[in-house]
């Protein structure tokens, strides 16, 4: 029990930890004033801007000093309140913008947890099972070639061929379209994310499962006679995967940013494209927004996974 | 290869051979990156095209131009000439990956080394700022800080370079916390060396060895990291880098389409630099017989 309340308040820790850092980052290295109104904010000359300046600081509340706009800004974020976007009328609320756009996100990133899983296991199987002989040179040199390929790079050569030369995949995301279809077009920036977290997770695993591979009860079940696949997959795999599942939950974090990347090149109105969208037009409370909620999903799932390693393996809680 | 695979088959001489050995693919790496950085050093005395001059050729039709003798690797749709690009590309690319893990291994390294030294709250403190740093997926943290910055040379790298502190301070302090209580440390405090003496004399030399590694591993990630910032149009605002030589080859579906060496060119450079620095840092890795880490 003392192991999961030390976990939990180390988790609301980070989360102020993280939430003051990007409050901090934004409102000290930035200029909040400016991001607001733009040009006027300088022009301190002018009647009409001045007065534009000071119904823009109390609106704000940027005539506060800087811990208690914290304060207001985190128990507004907490309530689900994210601000306004920086636009002349301030519609959509930031809210709409991430509801609208977080779900895409999350099924990209899951639909890339789920093929990277479904790849690697089978992969790692096949390669353990084989270890040295040249298939599984040639896998491993594969899988070095795939952890080497930035996303991004991924992405391109990816559109290049199967969408552009063969055709067979859809160039864009069409967000109107039905389920089916948005699904199919999800396929392409899912593998990209995919593709090199599958070599990650092959090389981990087929090196777990080698070292089981050598025990004696697989001998005994050599012995046994039974079937080679059947040792493979009743026998071997479970007692292998305790890093694999942890090192599942950490990647979170490396998924979120090949989803930025993916979103980007396939035009997936995801939080990830809206970031780097909402940066480069200085739209500071979207920023702030996306970045808390990833950073705070992230702890959350680090959390999580800490958890489900104590279930897994009672020895972690001490 | 990261890992002997099977102890179990000795007939497997070569496995452990290659242990021993930095290999033939660990010296093409290197010559690789040698060639790389004399590319990055001397592009200015190289007899190269300019990059940013535009070879119209009438003659041709209307650029972008497929690659020929006169133009190795074609030109874009403004008729620069995109061999010359790519080399200049490895300018900024190498320099920020070389200064951002430099900036992190002396940072990240020297608050590793004494908070695995002195232990006590300065351990915990700097632990505590690791986690907080690494709560951050490192894409999302380095598109937070350099929003509001200039995007220069030196801001781009001091970003990456403070997103490297974590995984370097922490392996650092893990690789301290193994020799700060050994007998070669204390036998130099009974004989009166100072704090100072003991982690540059005895420490240092020692954490240095599983460090080396990572310093390769780490500067394949900050190219990378560099890479994805600048095709997001996020990285260093003047000047050719990769990631933007890519980015403006794949824009338009077009484009890539009608042209694909403007943007395959510079992925190949930079997926060749990435992976011998991951694969020469994997065999110094194994060299040196360090345990698995992650970066």
């Amino acid at each position: 029990m003392r192991y999961y309340v030390q976990r939990v308040a180390l988790a609301i820790l980070l989360l102020l930890a993280v939430s003051m850092l990007t409050f901090g980052a934004l409102n000290v290295l930035g200029d909040p004033l400016f991001n607001i109104l733009g040009p006027v904010a300088g022009d301190v000359n002018n009647p009409e801007s001045v007065e534009m300046i000071n119904a823009a600081k109390r609106e704000f509340n940027l005539d506060r000093s800087l811990p208690v706009r914290y304060g207001l800004w985190v128990s507004d974020f907490v309530q689900g309140d994210f601000g306004v976007t920086f636009s002349s009328t301030g519609q959509p609320p930031v809210s709409g913008v991430i509801s609208e756009r977080l779900p895409r996100t999350i099924s990209l990133v899951v639909l890339a947890q789920l093929f990277a899983i479904i790849v690697s296991i089978p992969w790692a199987l096949i390669t353990a099972s084989r270890a040295g002989k040249v298939s599984d040179r040639i896998s491993t040199v594969n899988a070095f070639f795939l952890v080497a390929m930035p996303n991004f790079a991924i992405a391109v050569i990816l559109k290049f061929v199967f969408s552009i030369k063969l055709g067979w995949m859809p160039l864009t995301y069409t967000a109107d379209d039905p389920l089916s279809s948005r699904l199919f077009q999800m396929i392409l920036p899912a593998l990209t994310i995919g593709l090199p977290v599958a070599a990650v997770y092959q090389r981990l695993l087929r090196t777990d499962l080698i070292t089981t591979l050598q025990q004696d009860f697989i001998l005994l079940a050599r012995t046994k006679g039974l079937s080679k696949w059947r040792i493979l997959f009743v026998h071997a795999l479970r007692p292998s995967l305790f890093s694999f599942i942890t090192v599942v939950g950490l990647n979170t974090g490396a998924l979120i940013g090949g989803s930025i990347v993916s979103e980007t090149v396939f035009r997936i109105p995801g939080i990830g494209s809206t970031l780097v969208e909402s940066v480069l037009r200085n739209d500071f409370p979207v920023v702030l927004a996306i970045v808390m909620i990833v950073a705070s999903s992230f702890v959350i799932i680090n959390l999580l996974v800490d958890f489900a390693y104590t279930l897994i393996d009672p020895r972690v809680r001490r | 290869m990261s890992t002997n695979p099977n102890p179990a088959t000795p007939t497997n001489s070569d496995e452990t051979i290659v242990k021993k050995k930095l290999g033939v693919g660990f010296w093409l790496c290197v010559a690789w990156l040698g060639l790389m950085a004399f590319i990055a050093l001397f592009t200015p005395l190289l007899p190269l095209k300019s990059p940013t001059q535009n070879f119209l050729d009438t003659a041709n039709g209307r650029p972008p131009y497929s690659p020929s003798w006169k133009h190795w690797f074609g030109t874009d749709k403004d008729a620069r000439d995109v061999f010359a690009r790519t080399l200049h590309g490895a300018r900024i690319s190498l320099a920020v990956g070389f200064a951002a893990i430099s900036a992190g291994f002396l940072v990240g390294g020297t608050v590793g080394l004494i908070s695995g030294y002195f232990k006590g709250w300065i351990d915990r403190v700097s632990s505590f700022v690791f986690i907080v740093l690494l709560s951050f997926p490192s894409l999302v943290l380095a598109i937070l800080l350099t929003s509001l910055i200039e995007r220069s040379l030196l801001t781009i790298s001091l970003v990456l370079g403070l997103l490297s502190i974590a995984p370097v301070g922490r392996l650092a302090r893990a690789a301290t916390l193994q020799f700060a209580d050994r007998e070669f440390v204390l036998a130099a405090r009974q004989i009166g060396a100072t704090n100072r003496r003991i982690i540059i004399k005895e420490i240092l030399p020692n954490v240095a060895i599983p460090m080396s590694s990572l310093a390769l591993l780490g500067m394949a990630v900050a190219v990378v990291a560099e890479g994805g910032l600048s095709f997001l149009g996020l990285s260093v605002e003047k000047g050719i880098t990769w990631g933007g030589l890519i980015q403006l080859g794949s824009e338009s579906s077009k484009t890539l389409e009608e042209a694909p060496w403007i943007a395959f060119f510079p992925i190949l450079m930079l997926f060749l630099t990435v992976l011998s620095l991951n694969f020469a840092g994997d065999r110094v890795r194994n060299y040196f017989d360090v345990k698995e880490t992650t970066l």
